[in-house]
């Protein structure tokens, strides 16, 4: 019996380290960030500050991604840089002053990495290493096999609005996978339909999953997460039922043609939103 | 008669014919037509109890707001928490809230008319209207009281039915 226990363990440890080592790579945290506030009325502006962190919980903080790079798309579409920034054990926040009126977009975006898969050894073990199509003759052992190069990106992504919604910050820079909301974050209302479209390499992408979850999940018994993938056009629709914060995890894989650093691409956009009171 | 002239004589008949009915539903409502609200902010037993901030606005058939009768906030901050007001109203216009803004008041039954003219200061149309009332309160809770009405040339009088932190609502449409 304790035999059989132990034995147990062992498959057990066995599969959870496994299962570390892929999610490591295939199936790290979401990144997301969460802002304080959505909205501004104050006349002269307002302080808002912005959690960052990854987590599988929706606003759940857990490990501690930088902010570092956190930028804000004001409403004239110049950039700026966040005051502030502080990074904590399982979060890092950040402040900035919203007091230009309009849309603005803040993103924490990391630079895309690379990550080759390949088959090794005569038992065809899968290995990963950290290197692109150009860096990876050098790493590679001789009978490497079945060598594919990933290209990774996540963009985590929020809009505030400092009273009249404007749409310059809603523009996409045509790089990987982007959102472009059609419904504007501003006007998104409980019980009423929302659209974004979804690209990818600036070209409406079909096939982008996304899994959009409400606030809260720790304190209700269901996930109630809707989920949805673009359309031909790259639209994506749903109906957020209540009012309250949202992410929405949106995810594409596909082949590249002709890249120069990767074979495939596995790109993300984390958008926080608020969806308000009818 | 050649084809093209006979379409442009049937689209101008088929103009006339739409703009008609158009025509007699765009007059405006009678000049001595106006809307008196009698207003409750009711009595809650709360700790700490902070007045509420009142939103009372008119929107059309449209949808679309076109009159913002009253206004009681505190700072402009929280202007954003009347949700419906500011999402609708408030965040298009900064002249009007300005120049509407009030006081907030406490618990008591209120009293005020409503000229039948909109933001701009124009009469408005016969029509369907929605009568809104946002009231949010500090460390409290928001209602929405939301009540259609149909402005033309007969009088009218509605009780609508209290919410939590709405008391009684009375509107009374007169011709004078």
């Amino acid at each position: 019996m304790i035999k059989n226990n132990k034995m147990k363990a062992a498959a057990l440890a066995c599969t959870v380290f496994a299962g570390l080592a892929v999610s490591a790579v295939a199936n790290a945290h979401p990144r997301w960030i969460l802002p304080s506030h959505f909205t501004v009325s104050k006349e002269g502006g307002d302080w808002l500050t912005f959690d960052v962190t990854a987590s599988h919980g929706t606003f759940v903080f857990d490990k501690p991604a930088g902010s570092e790079s956190a930028q804000v798309l004001m409403p004239d579409g110049r950039f700026e840089r966040p005051n502030f920034v502080i990074r904590g054990k399982r979060r890092s926040i950040f402040d900035f002053h919203f007091s230009e009126e309009g849309t603005h977009k803040v993103a924490v975006n990391n630079e895309p990495s690379y990550w080759t898969e390949y088959k090794a050894g005569r038992r065809d073990t899968v290995k990963w290493a950290k290197a692109s199509k150009a860096e990876r003759e050098m790493l590679l052992p001789e009978k490497a096999r079945d060598v594919v190069t990933k290209i990774s990106f996540t963009r985590a992504e929020s809009y505030i609005t400092v009273g009249k919604p404007t749409q310059k910050a809603l523009e996409i820079e045509g790089k990987l996978l982007e959102l472009k909301p059609i419904t504007h974050p501003a006007d998104i209302v409980e019980g009423e339909e929302v659209t974004f479209q979804m690209f990818f390499n600036g070209e409406p992408q079909k096939g982008v999953t996304a899994d959009i979850t409400r606030e809260g999940s720790l304190y209700r018994n269901h996930q109630e997460q809707i989920e949805v993938e673009s359309d031909k056009d790259g639209y994506i629709r749903f109906v957020p039922e209540h009012a309250g914060r949202y992410l929405m995890r949106a995810h594409y894989s596909g082949d590249l043609k002709n890249h120069p650093l990767a074979d495939k691409a596995g790109v993300n956009v984390h958008l926080t939103f608020e969806a308000v009171l009818q | 008669m050649n084809l093209a002239l006979k379409t442009v004589l049937k689209s101008s008949a088929l103009v006339a014919a739409l703009s008609a009915p158009l025509m007699a539903q765009a007059a405006p409502i009678p000049t001595n037509a106006q809307m008196d609200v009698e207003f409750e902010i009711p009595y809650i037993k709360a700790s700490p109890y902070a007045r509420p901030y009142v939103a009372i606005w008119i929107e059309d058939a449209n949808r679309k707001p076109v009159r913002t009768i009253e206004l009681w906030v505190g700072k402009d901050e929280w202007l954003k928490d009347l949700r419906s007001w500011w999402r609708k109203v408030g965040r298009y216009d900064r002249e009007l809230v300005d120049a509407v803004t009030s006081a907030t008041r406490t618990v008591g039954e209120y009293r005020f008319t409503w000229d039948g003219l909109d933001d701009s200061g124009q009469r408005v149309e016969q029509g369907e209207y929605t009568f809104y009332a946002e009231s949010v309160r500090e460390h409290g809770g928001r209602s929405v009281i939301r009540q259609k009405l149909n402005l033309a040339d007969k009088a009218f009088k509605i009780d609508i039915k209290p919410a939590v932190e709405i008391g009684n609502v009375v509107l009374t449409y007169k011709i004078k």
